[in-house]
C-alpha cells in the first residue's frame, strides 16, 4: 500500500480494515501487506485519499 | 517486566476515565497512549451536553469550555433552516464546544492525581493472554517493554486493535464506521451566536455537515459520510460545502482533522476474561449524532469501577467483568440502538423528503432542543417516521 505523504494517521484505515492488519502508530502507518486480500476498504474510507494500491 | 492491576490503552475521554475510576477504588493503574501529547490531535467536533459533563461529576472549566450553546439551527438540502435557540423557545441546559486539546489532558490529569501512572508517546504492538491476565508489549522512544496486568482495559479508539487481539470482534464494518473531515475555521459569519448548525442531505451521504462555534468567528466545520455511500472522498464534500456557504466564504482553515467515527453502536461482546473494552472501540457512540465523548467517558467509568471492584475481590473472570456490560448496558445502550434505528430511517430520506420536514418542522413549537424532542415531533409531521420510529419514541 502506498500512504501518501498527506496521511494524517487518523485510523479510519485500521478501523475499517476487516483482517486487522494495518497498524497506525502516531506518525506512521504500517500494512502486513503480504495478507491483504486487495479488498480496497480502506482506500474508500480514507476522507483525504491518503492510500493507494502499489 | 512492569507490573500492574489495571493497564488502560488509549489516554482519551473514555480511557483516562477508565483509569481514574480504577485507580479511585485502589487499583495499580497505568495509563498508556501512543502519541505524545494527549488529545493532539482530536478527531472530534467537540461539543458536549452540560447534562452529560454533571452526570460524570466533571465541573466545566473555562480553560477546557471554548463555547457555551445558545441552541440548534437546522437545514435541510435546499437552505430551508429551523432555529432552535433562546430567541424561539425557552432552552433547557444545552452544552459546550470543549477545547479537546485541553480536555483530554485534564482528563488524563484527574486519572493521575487520583494514582494512575501516564505513560504517552508508548505504542501497544502485541497483547498475549496468559494464565493470571495479559502480558502487553510496549515500544516507547526506541525501547520494547512488557507489561503485565490483570486487567486490560481497551480504550485504544476506532481503530482498536486491542479488543481484537484479545479475540473480541470489536471491528466495525465499513457501512458502520463514518468517514470524517473537519477544518477548525476563522474568519466566519454567524447570524446568531452560540448556535450548532447541521445540514443534511446530499452534501454528506450518510451523515451531516456540522459547523460548531468555538469562538466570535471561529467554528469546527466538517462533516461525516458513510464511504460506500459516498461518491467521492469526504475532504471533496467538506471542500464543496466551504466554497458554498455564506458562513464560510471568507473562512481560513487553521486545522485540519480526520478520522473515523464508528456508528454500529456496541458490539455483542465488550468483556472477556481479564479485558474490557470502552469507548469508541466499543462502539460507545450516538449513531445519529456521531457524539461519543459523554458515551465513552460513561463505559470508562463503569469499567473502571468494576476493575477496582474485581482486583479487591481478586477475580477477573469473564462471569465478574460482565457487571461492566451489564451497567453500560442499562445506561447508554438502550439510547444507542434507539438512535440506530433512527439513524436507518434518516439514512431513506432523500433531499426532497428532507425538504419537506425541514419546511413541517418551521410550524413546530418546539417545547425543548433535546435529539429525542425533534424525534417526536418527526414522528408528528411525517407518516413515514411515524411508521418506523412511532412504536419507539412515543
Amino acid at each position: 500500500m502506498i500512504v501518501k505523504d498527506w496521511c494524517s494517521y487518523c485510523g479510519e484505515c485500521a478501523g475499517v480494515c476487516p483482517r486487522n492488519l494495518i497498524t497506525v502508530k502516531e506518525y506512521s502507518l504500517e500494512f502486513k501487506d503480504d495478507e491483504c486480500k486487495d479488498c480496497s476498504t480502506c482506500i474508500l474510507a480514507c476522507p483525504i485519499s491518503a492510500l493507494e494500491k502499489e | 517486566m512492569i507490573e500492574t492491576d489495571v493497564l488502560v490503552v488509549g489516554a482519551g475521554p473514555a480511557g483516562s476515565t477508565a483509569a481514574k475510576h480504577a485507580a479511585l477504588g485502589g487499583a495499580k493503574v497505568i495509563l498508556v497512549d501512543k502519541k505524545s501529547e494527549i488529545g493532539s490531535p482530536k478527531r472530534c467536533a467537540e461539543g458536549v451536553s452540560k447534562k452529560g459533563l454533571k452526570k460524570l461529576g466533571i465541573e466545566p472549566n473555562p480553560r477546557f469550555i471554548a463555547k457555551e450553546l445558545d441552541g440548534v439551527r437546522l437545514v435541510s438540502p435546499n437552505g430551508t433552516d429551523v432555529w432552535m435557540t433562546s430567541e424561539e423557545i425557552e432552552l433547557p441546559e444545552a452544552g459546550y464546544i470543549l477545547e479537546r486539546k485541553v480536555f483530554d489532558k485534564f482528563m488524563a490529569m484527574d486519572a493521575a492525581r487520583a494514582g494512575a501512572e501516564i505513560k504517552v508517546k508508548t505504542l501497544v504492538t502485541d497483547v498475549i493472554k496468559s494464565e493470571e491476565g495479559y502480558i502487553v508489549t510496549c515500544e516507547s522512544m526506541g525501547k520494547e517493554f512488557d507489561i503485565k496486568c490483570k486487567i486490560l482495559i481497551a480504550a485504544d479508539g476506532p481503530e482498536s486493535h486491542v479488543g481484537r487481539w484479545a479475540g473480541l470482534k470489536t471491528s466495525q464494518k465499513a457501512v458502520h464506521m463514518e468517514s470524517g473531515i473537519q477544518y477548525e475555521m476563522c474568519n466566519l459569519h454567524f447570524e446568531r451566536d452560540g448556535v450548532i448548525e447541521f445540514y443534511f442531505g446530499s452534501c454528506a451521504p450518510g451523515g451531516y455537515v456540522w459547523v460548531f462555534p468555538k469562538g466570535d468567528d471561529i467554528a469546527n466545520v466538517g462533516l461525516a459520510v458513510i464511504a460506500p455511500k459516498a461518491d467521492k472522498p469526504a475532504i471533496e464534500y467538506l471542500d464543496d460545502f466551504v466554497s458554498k456557504s455564506p458562513i464560510t466564504k471568507d473562512g481560513q482553515a487553521v486545522e485540519i482533522n480526520v478520522g473515523g467515527d464508528p456508528v454500529g453502536g456496541m458490539p455483542k461482546k465488550i468483556y472477556d476474561d481479564h479485558i474490557m473494552v470502552v469507548g469508541d472501540a466499543a462502539g460507545q457512540v450516538n449513531p445519529l449524532t456521531g457524539g461519543g465523548i459523554i458515551s465513552g467517558m460513561t463505559g470508562g467509568m463503569y469499567a473502571g469501577q468494576v476493575a477496582a471492584e474485581a482486583i479487591k475481590d481478586g477475580n477477573y473472570s469473564s462471569k465478574y467483568l460482565k457487571k461492566y456490560d451489564t451497567l453500560v448496558r442499562d445506561d447508554i445502550g438502550h439510547e444507542i440502538k434507539k438512535y440506530s434505528i433512527v439513524q436507518e430511517y434518516l439514512l431513506t430520506l432523500n433531499d426532497e423528503e428532507l425538504d419537506e420536514i425541514a419546511a413541517e418542522f418551521q410550524n413546530v413549537n418546539f417545547s425543548k432542543v433535546s435529539t429525542t424532542q425533534l424525534i417526536k415531533n418527526l414522528i408528528k409531521i411525517s407518516p413515514k417516521a411515524a411508521l418506523k420510529l412511532g412504536k419507539i419514541f412515543l
